[in-house]
């Protein structure tokens, strides 16, 4: 580690970088690359995108080779679960099967990419990687009520297919692109979604602005461009070429930038809500010049009486949470020795990191105009070598459920390397050449053959032996429903979904022992409407000092940190939660209800809506056995099973 | 090979090497393949283990060292006055450089062979003087509860970093087929300031999470049937959802034969972890000792004896809190001081001291390392009078059994109490000592996330060698 000298200097070196630092494959450009062409007719017949020629090649070059294609009905089931997390209906399942056109599949992967559930489904993608919540986390944990307009903004953005350049841009800097447009006040949001630390008594404004900043940098490094920064708050990087200057050169794009909530409550509201806080106000403001010279005893009062006004307060104003530039509070960025606020080392500037730029490249004054866009447009030019890369290996991820970089936030050292980085490249290119559109990149990779590959492979004993991990995609990966979309299928299968879009969070009712988690149990509403207690799972709140267990035991993340894949673990309270908690046995009970006729047409409709398929020989033998039986529990016990069963849990 | 697991399909399909462990724990080969079914099998440690398990007496809100195991004569001398400059300066939430000296209505005694120094505000603790290693100079980094919280479970003033007792699962698994690996028993009075994520697994998998406890009729959730369905209906169920997957399931899936086991393991939760809540069998002298049945500790007690009972079963890692709710209900006496620790202790003071007690008569103090103590400590002047503010720069926690030296004090603070002095011990030092104890080793104890190797004591902690047997 490079030893920093803390009383001097007073500005920071501009920094420069070894060849071997440069040579890191991330930091090269993207190559233009063409997809590997083939002679032979087997690799002919089997491309269908160019997408294929880059895995056919590597496919090859390991000696392995293509699963046959998937049927229709696994086909339907896994791309309706791809892009919109939720389950297709047996009609829409026996309608695929049945069309005979040779554009069926080209027709449904259209049908779905138009569908809002679309949006619904990849936003949630992007929220974990913005660690997206609606309460502020630490001791409060105070309510964001209006964080849901940031989530229907994402969710709005992938469904009209925003170009990703602009999509970054406004969350970075949209109050700076146009202040008076509201779906950019509320992009610009994201600045605000971290955690956020406030204290009754804490007086420390430093220490809580140093934590803001770092926030906002961190995310901007992990979630946009795949590197590390955080890790050089306190130190230069350890393995990859970030110096603690390019750190905080990377705040210095923050230092002007201030919470703005943007007050959009009814003038009644706004006047209701001032006659409360008026007066409390008031008595706030003399309780604090009265302590100035109060003796030991009546400033204990004081203070007493204020923690009691602070729980008086009122919910904000419905309002947009947005940022905005103030020059006048412009925080002077500084080195700090091991991160910390008190150790100031030498004044830095603002520029993107040093290992992408020329070799002692200026830095930027602090004060310089619009500096989020500056930001905002350094890290989408199309010559950045990072940021198409870290979102195209995305979209791989959710598609083929691995990533071509495995480790999808860092592309550093300590990251994986690119198993397909021609692909890669490739890809990178093809989405900034078509205007940086997700549904195009979609598209190509769905109608692929690697994407259309049966999940078990004829050669299954031989191939997993050589890639256990399927690196080289000679099957489609088996993947476990994510806890969203487990919830969603229950309420799906059980006919009780409330299919409504966008609006407010809501609050199912949950143990009040659980409740009990939160210091102030008080923000836990349990939503009135029942009918909104159905609604899709990215509609409930996200609360980051109650994550509901449901939610928790299925590997949803804690939104605290950027989440850029999703664990898939198996263990025992997943059991114990489908089986004996509320969420499942609630919906089985519904679903069973919808089950109708004699025994074998309610297996064979059970069956058909759970899992997308009719039962086999064995499975519908067990299933009638079951239900052979006057017990009026089985039929709901039954439904149960399935919700248990893997043939739900997993798609193919 | 532990019998800890038997499970239903046959072994040999399983050992095939389809997962990668964590290359660097190095397991017994037959280990690694238990894992791939069941990530909380026993792992072995790096390293020959001192102690098997842990309980974390965690008593949030800040108990003050002054009062308890720190004594300060000068503090009384003082009283009245402001602070001299002499001891320097500290930043605090709400003290200031008006604020006076508060001394302490405590005195001080010693006890047992070793003469440890202990306040009258707990007797019971004072009995077990002998088993007790006092570290005085704790200090951590942050002086508002929730970041200090954190810091003190966790190694990091920020939420989202895996606690404690996640990284002691996630290094040893567990050998209780049937109990969770890692319980958290919360005060039935509400949350500590940090709040849910205080406990959690972090960016660890979801394996590692703690199982609540909870007060109230359903101490665990999910652990019981829904209404109206009988035990041997679920049993069919159960047997059915096997059937099902069986039916399914190709040779040497090991990602299906792990979701079996689950079921096997949720099984036996159910039909066997409602006993461990039934207290019914412990002899009465057991119960009086824990002060069950008694207004004041029948919680705590009960906690405490749950903390054994559970310890005994093979469970890894116990948080049994102290405090929660508010200033009021916890440790946090920001105004009269006296009023505020005199209720916490006599709620907590004998329960705790029985846990030792019964632990160590039971023969498994030894395996098993108890810890006490909260974020901070409470500050020399005063607030509001006669309560003390949030403290970070010197105060004390305890630590018995697990092959920690009973009867000695460690490091000591300056004459008021206001800074670690002698021996300075930071959390991230208790962190690598403890986990030193249970036969972990803090660089291999890590877990790539986002580019870094993340170890609980985040850079390196000092094992303090001096504590230890």
């Amino acid at each position: 580690m490079a030893t920093v000298v803390w009383a001097a200097p007073d500005i920071a070196p501009l920094g420069s970088y070894t060849a071997v630092e440069r040579r890191h494959w991330a930091f090269q450009p993207r190559k233009d690359v063409a997809p590997p062409v083939f002679d032979d007719a087997a690799a002919k017949a089997w491309i269908r995108t160019p997408v294929d020629a880059f895995v056919l090649a590597g496919l090859r070059k390991a000696e392995l080779a293509p699963a046959p294609e998937a049927d229709r009905a696994t086909l339907i089931r896994r791309v309706t679960f791809n892009l919109h997390g939720l389950p297709p209906t047996p009609e829409e399942i026996a309608a695929f099967v049945a069309d005979k056109r040779p554009d069926a599949y080209e027709k449904l992967v259209d049908r779905l990419l138009d569908s809002p559930r679309y949006g619904e489904q990849w936003a949630r993608h992007w929220l974990d990687v913005v660690r997206f919540a609606e309460s502020d986390g630490y001791e409060y944990d105070t309510h964001r009520p209006d964080a849901f307009r940031f989530r229907d903004y994402v969710i709005a953005s992938f469904n009209s297919d925003k170009p990703y350049d602009v999509f970054l841009k406004e969350q970075l800097a949209g109050d700076e692109i146009d202040p008076k447009n509201d779906t950019l006040l509320v992009a610009s949001g994201f600045n605000r979604l971290g955690p956020l630390r406030k204290n009754a008594g804490n007086q420390d404004v430093a220490s809580s602005r140093t934590e803001v900043l770092t926030e906002m940098a961190n995310i901007v490094g992990a979630g946009m461009l795949g590197m590390t920064m955080g890790c050089a708050r306190c130190h230069d990087h350890k393995f990859d070429p970030i110096r603690q200057s390019d750190y905080y050169r990377l705040q210095g794009y923050f230092a002007q930038t201030q919470a703005n909530d943007v007050i959009i409550a009814s003038a009644e509201e706004q006047a209701k809500y001032k006659a409360t806080m008026e007066p409390l106000e008031n008595e706030m403001r003399k309780l604090r010049f009265s302590m100035r010279k109060a003796s030991e005893e009546d400033k204990g009062k004081i203070l007493t009486r204020l923690e009691e006004i602070d729980g008086q307060i009122p919910l904000p104003l419905t309002a947009m949470y947005a940022v905005k530039n103030d020059p006048k509070e412009m925080t002077p960025i500084h080195m700090l020795q091991r991160g910390d606020y008190r150790n100031r080392g030498a004044a830095v500037g603002m520029r993107p990191p040093g290992i992408l730029l020329p070799d002692g490249a200026e830095e930027l004054p602090l004060a310089t105009e619009k500096p989020r866009t500056r930001l905002a447009e350094w890290i989408t030019t199309a010559e950045n070598p990072l940021t198409a890369r870290v979102m195209v290996n995305r979209i791989w991820g959710f598609h083929f459920g691995r990533p071509i970089v495995t480790t999808p936030n860092d592309f550093g050292k300590m990251g994986t390397r690119p198993s397909h980085p021609e692909l890669l490249d490739w890809l990178g290119n093809e989405y900034v050449r078509q205007g940086w559109k997700m549904k195009p990149m979609h598209r190509m990779i769905l109608l692929s053959a690697a994407y259309r590959q049966a999940s078990v492979s004829p050669s299954e004993k031989a191939f997993a032996a050589k890639d256990p991990d399927n690196k080289w995609l000679w099957k489609a990966n088996r993947r476990r429903l994510e806890a969203e979309e487990i919830r969603d299928t229950m309420l799906a299968v059980s006919g009780r979904l409330n299919a409504k879009l966008g609006g407010p969070s809501v609050m199912v009712q949950i143990d009040p022992e659980l409740i009990k988690d939160l210091k102030r149990p008080q923000y836990w509403v349990t939503t009135r409407d029942r009918t909104e207690h159905d609604r899709r799972t990215i509609y409930m709140i996200y609360k980051r000092n109650l994550i509901l267990p449901f939610m928790q035991v299925f590997d949803s993340p804690d939104t605290l940190l950027s989440c850029a894949r999703r664990d898939q673990s198996t263990h025992a309270p997943q059991a114990l939660e489908l089986l004996n908690g509320t969420v499942s046995n609630d919906l089985a009970i519904a679903f069973a209800k919808r089950l109708a006729g004699a025994p074998g047409e309610r297996v064979d409709m059970a069956w058909r809506l759970a899992t997308g398929r009719l039962p086999n020989a064995k499975e519908r033998a067990l299933s009638l056995q079951y239900l052979d039986d006057p017990d009026p529990s089985a039929m709901t016990e039954f439904a149960l099973s399935l919700f248990n069963s893997n043939a739900f849990l997993y798609v193919n | 090979m532990p019998e800890h697991i038997r499970f239903a399909r046959n072994r040999r399909e399983f050992l095939t090497d389809c997962f990668c462990g964590v290359g660097a724990l190095g397991y017994a080969s037959l280990l690694g393949a238990e894992k791939a079914r069941n990530p909380l099998a026993p792992k072995a440690p790096h390293f020959p283990a001192k102690a098997k398990s842990m309980i974390f007496l965690f008593q949030a809100g800040g108990p003050s060292h002054l009062e308890t195991f720190d004594p300060k004569p000068l503090l009384n001398q003082l009283h009245g006055q402001k602070r001299p400059d002499t001891f320097g300066k500290v930043e605090y939430q709400n003290v200031n450089q008006n604020s006076r000296i508060l001394g302490t209505k405590r005195t001080f005694a010693r006890y047992g062979k070793s003469g440890l120094e202990i306040s009258d505000l707990l007797p019971h603790q004072a009995q077990i003087a002998d088993d007790l290693c006092v570290i005085r100079s704790m200090y951590g980094d942050m002086v508002v509860h929730s970041a200090a919280q954190y810091q003190m479970m966790s190694g990091r003033v920020i939420p989202g970093f895996p606690s404690m007792g996640s990284w002691v699962t996630y290094g040893l698994g567990t050998v209780s087929d049937s109990l969770p690996a890692y319980v958290v028993m919360p005060d039935p009075n509400g949350a500590p300031e940090a709040g849910q994520p205080v406990y959690t697994n972090g960016f660890l998998p979801a394996v590692y999470q703690p199982a609540m406890f909870r007060a109230g009729k359903r101490p665990v959730l999910n652990l019981e049937v829904p209404k109206g369905i009988s035990m041997d209906r679920r049993r069919k169920t159960i047997e059915l959802i096997r059937q099902l997957n069986e039916a399914n399931m190709a040779e040497e899936d090991a990602e299906f034969a792990a979701r079996i086991s689950a079921y096997d393991t949720a099984f036996k939760m159910q039909t066997q972890a409602p006993e461990i809540f039934d207290l019914s069998n412990e002899p009465q002298e057991t119960l009086a000792m824990y002060g069950v049945g008694q207004p004041d500790t029948d919680d705590y007690g009960r906690r405490c004896l749950l903390a054994r009972r559970l310890i005994e079963k093979g469970v890894r890692f116990v948080c049994v809190v102290a405090g929660g709710g508010g200033a009021e209900t916890e440790w946090d006496a920001h105004s009269d001081i006296e009023k505020n620790h005199a209720r916490m202790a006599r709620l907590t003071d004998q329960p705790t001291a029985a846990l030792v007690k019964d632990l160590k008569r039971r023969g498994l103090l030894d395996e098993t390392i108890v810890l006490w103590g909260g974020e901070f400590g409470r500050s020399p002047e005063s607030e509001r009078g006669s309560g003390r503010d949030h403290h970070n720069t010197g105060f004390s926690m305890w630590v018995a059994g697990g092959g920690f030296k009973g009867g000695m004090a460690y490091g000591a603070t300056d004459d008021i109490g206001l800074k670690a002095t002698v021996n300075p011990v930071h959390f991230r030092d208790l962190h690598a000592t403890l986990i030193n104890q249970l036969g972990l080793q803090q660089d291999a104890l890590s877990y790539l996330h986002q580019g870094r190797r993340e170890r609980l004591t985040e850079v390196h902690g000092t094992i303090l060698k001096d504590l230890l047997v």
